[in-house]
């Protein structure tokens, strides 16, 4: 199935985006983040579906939630 | 046995706390370590301990709560981030060894606002004083861990904010007692022990830090985060949290600060008041005995301490010790405290209370007082 991930820099940082997409009724999972996504060496993925990724990129650019 | 020495930890904990860390050791590993179920299961209890304590202390971002190992590593942390060696300190008279001896390592000038016990327009006039543009920092505890003193922390963050000199508050003796609004303070660092009026195991410890402070590592090593750098990274809480977490630890101080808020920081707090005075009413008709507290308990939480006339206060707690009554006598690792407060040569015995403690314990304490006095 395709879906999106959204790279964060750190576990809290992947729960913070989690939770403020929570509340706005999209779902999302926590992962770690393929290594040939990130050059960060260890980083945190939130899998979104496609139909969510608009609306998830404006809460978190609101809630001033940046991936990496 | 009745324990009486909360203010050191509340040995006397919710079941509730010892269960979630039973269930932490049966099924979490280790945060930020891997996507797996224990390691995600561990993230999460972190997660949600950090945002409770965000919402206790007023702070938007579960970033800025970090994990310590007690109160003295939260307050090294934040000392060392922004006192320099040699720098320019002000602190109040009744500090703890956490903030003088970490003071004294860095060469630090210190000036001590100091007031009289319970005097806290005293204690505000001594810091408007002293501090001035160029101090470092001023740091104060919100609670004596010897005399219950509830300093006048809001009006200290306010003369702080006006001269742009950063604050650091020791919430140790107040987290969980007394309402802290970290945003309203305006304080650079709060740091406090998990395992005091937080209800959370030893060994557990919280700083909370403004965001946008530059924060000094106490410890390098693996975050599980920007593995390829060599450098800590700049963001919290991973800076300051180098290495393996104290998953159980935090998993306990979760169900404490849950049990706190369910329980109610007025409700305990003012139950604690009683029981302190109580105590302080029933000691001042013993024989010399010097109670230290106001007749209402102004300005003081469930903490007291007392001294009696010729006696040890060492042998004053043995002999409680032999009765199964836990007090701490002596200094209480706070000599700054006994000086400010004239107790220096002597010390005081100190009883500190918490949610589990009794109005028959105060009685029975009592008995026991009347008895080694006798």
């Amino acid at each position: 199935m395709e879906h999106y991930l959204i790279i964060a820099r750190s576990i809290t940082y992947a729960q913070r985006m989690q939770r403020a997409l929570g509340k706005a009724g999209i779902r999302c999972r926590i992962f770690r983040a393929p290594r040939d996504l990130t050059s960060l060496g260890c980083a945190y993925a939130v899998e979104l579906a496609p139909a969510d990724l608009t609306a998830a990129l404006q809460i978190l650019r609101r809630e001033h939630l940046d991936p990496v | 046995m009745i324990y009486l020495d909360s203010a050191a930890t509340t040995f006397q904990k919710p079941p509730e706390v010892a269960r979630a860390v039973a269930e932490a050791m049966r099924t979490m590993s280790s945060p930020g370590r891997g996507g797996y179920g224990a390691a995600m299961a561990a993230a999460d209890t972190a997660f949600a301990c950090r945002s409770e304590l965000a919402e206790l202390f007023h702070l938007d971002n579960p970033e800025q709560v970090v994990f310590t190992l007690n109160a003295t590593h939260a307050l090294n942390i934040a000392i060392k981030s922004l006192v320099p060696p040699g720098g320019r300190v002000v602190i109040s008279g009744y500090e703890h060894n956490a903030v003088t001896r970490p003071l004294a390592a860095l060469g630090a000038k210190t000036a001590v606002a100091a007031g009289p016990l319970f005097r806290q327009d005293a204690v505000l006039d001594s810091f408007s004083r002293l501090i001035t543009p160029g101090t470092d920092a001023v740091i104060c505890n919100h609670v004596s861990n010897v005399f219950g003193f509830v300093q006048p922390v809001e009006a200290i963050a306010a003369i702080c904010r006006q001269r742009g000199v950063p604050f650091i508050i020791d919430a140790s003796q107040s987290a969980g007692l007394l309402r802290l609004d970290m945003a309203a303070l305006g304080a650079a660092f709060i740091a406090m022990p998990g395992h005091k009026g937080l209800y959370g195991p030893q060994g557990t410890g919280v700083l909370l830090c403004r965001e946008g402070l530059k924060v000094k590592t106490l410890l390098e090593g693996g975050t599980g985060s920007l593995s390829l750098s060599q450098e800590m990274p700049d963001f919290l809480p991973d800076r300051l949290e180098a290495g393996t977490h104290n998953v159980p630890g935090i998993a306990g101080l979760l169900a404490g600060v849950r049990f706190l808020k369910k329980q109610g920081i007025e409700t305990i707090c003012h139950r604690e008041r009683l029981l302190a005075r109580q105590a302080a009413e029933g000691l001042r008709k013993l024989p010399g005995t010097r109670v230290f507290a106001l007749p209402k308990m102004t300005a003081q939480v469930g903490v007291l301490s007392f001294t009696a006339a010729g006696r040890d206060t060492e042998a004053i707690g043995s002999a409680l010790g032999q009765r199964e009554i836990a007090v701490r006598s002596g200094l209480h690792c706070a000599p700054l405290a006994h000086r400010t407060a004239g107790t220096l040569d002597t010390g005081t015995v100190r009883l500190s209370f918490s949610h589990w403690n009794t109005a028959g314990e105060v009685e029975r304490f009592l008995k026991a007082m009347g008895e080694i006095l006798s």
